[in-house]
């Protein structure tokens, strides 16, 4: 208990100022937060499993949000295409499999191979990638954020959409993986007169392609769900934001408390400003609350 | 108090570029250093200013600055 005194409250001992206060208390706060970070990418090579993000995002989901936020912006809704899906979905896979995140792979394998690979003959193509994200709202809310993203989903040369979303192991940690492919074949602007129209979507599926139905809508592809993780154990981002949590939470009330009781006291010290420093963890703490887990590229 | 209102208002505007510029982890990652730096340039200036600097007291803002900058970097990190 007098330990416990000592380091949260000023007193002799301490010169007058809560022990954990010190410069050198801070340092060995600062030192256990990175020793904290070490262990956190050493845990993976122990147990390969005990890292990950959970997540739940639907493709289907993805492709709704995506064309709500184009009729907000007065464009026309991108069509699901199949072909594009399995494309977006091998390249999630070929991600995982050879462990980068990217839009070309180490081995310079660029997106527009798997766009080729299914047979995709694009007039215009784009990708966006999205990691870590809980739910597919966060993620396509993220890639409006981001100017170049916001680019692709808004663009009106993009008719169609696939949507992969793939989980696996990521630099040891479980990942889900979202790709967005979004495309535009040649034969888009033939037919274009006829998808200005209201619902002619179906027409146009007809009129462009007869020969890529019975190819394009194997079930495996249209039912590529992400297998739902339930044996994640921890969290990365969720740990790392609840120690951070708790550290600022501390200190700041340390620091108040230290702040009225030497001014209660009226105790002379040679001393940063306690207001400075509580508005600093103040900002410190704001910031931990506005990060949020997801990434993209 | 005018000194405080310049340090809240630097604050401010870091808080609000991690928000808007939340898709841009080099940013937010440039945005920590400069505010961890401007915390520190603000509290050299303030104890010149009332003639009360001493060396302990410039670590002191340091080492609060490396706290903050190490919370960030590690939460940036793990997006």
């Amino acid at each position: 208990m007098e330990k416990l005194i000592h380091f949260l409250l000023p007193r002799e001992s301490n010169n007058h100022k809560a022990k954990i206060l010190h410069s050198s208390s801070l340092l060995v706060l600062a030192s256990f937060l990175v020793l904290f970070q070490i262990v956190l990418n050493l845990l993976p090579k122990l147990n390969p499993s005990i890292l990950g993000y959970a997540s739940n995002i639907s493709p289907s989901e993805v492709v709704r949000l995506t064309n709500e936020k184009r009729a907000a912006a007065g464009l026309s809704a991108l069509s699901l295409n199949q072909e594009l899906s399995a494309a977006a979905y091998t390249k999630g896979q070929d991600m995982i499999a050879k462990d980068y995140w990217a839009h070309i792979a180490p081995d310079g394998t660029e997106p527009w191979k798997f766009f080729k690979d299914f047979g995709y003959k694009y007039r215009y193509a784009g990708e966006n990638l999205a990691r870590d994200f809980s739910n597919a709202n966060d993620a396509v809310n993220a890639w409006m954020n981001s100017p170049a993203h916001r680019e692709n989903m808004l663009n009106p040369k993009y008719k169609e959409i696939g949507i992969g979303v793939v989980e696996g192991d990521l630099a040891g940690v479980d990942t889900t993986i979202v790709v967005q492919f979004f495309g535009a074949m040649y034969t888009d602007k033939i037919v274009q007169p006829i998808a200005q129209a209201a619902k002619t979507e179906k027409t146009v599926v007809l009129t462009v392609a007869p020969t890529i139905i019975p190819t394009a809508i194997p079930i495996s592809i249209q039912t590529i769900e992400p297998q739902v993780r339930s044996q994640i154990l921890i969290s990365p981002f969720t740990t790392t934001r609840t120690l951070s949590l708790i550290v600022v939470a501390i200190l700041l009330l340390v620091f108040i408390v230290d702040a009225v009781l030497v001014s209660k006291r009226r105790i002379t010290r040679v001393a940063g400003r306690t207001f400075a420093h509580v508005v600093f963890l103040g900002m410190i703490l704001s910031i931990i609350l506005i990060l949020k887990a997801g990434n993209i590229l | 108090m005018p000194h405080y209102i310049s340090l809240i208002f630097i604050f401010i505007a870091g808080i609000i570029g991690f928000y808007v510029f939340s898709y841009d982890t080099n940013f937010q990652i440039g945005v920590a250093f400069a505010l961890a730096s401007a915390y520190v340039s603000w509290g050299i200036i303030h104890h010149t200013i009332h003639k009360d600097i001493c060396l302990s007291v410039v670590i002191e803002y340091v080492t609060v600055a490396i706290l903050g900058i190490v919370i960030t970097l590690s939460l940036i990190y793990r997006i």
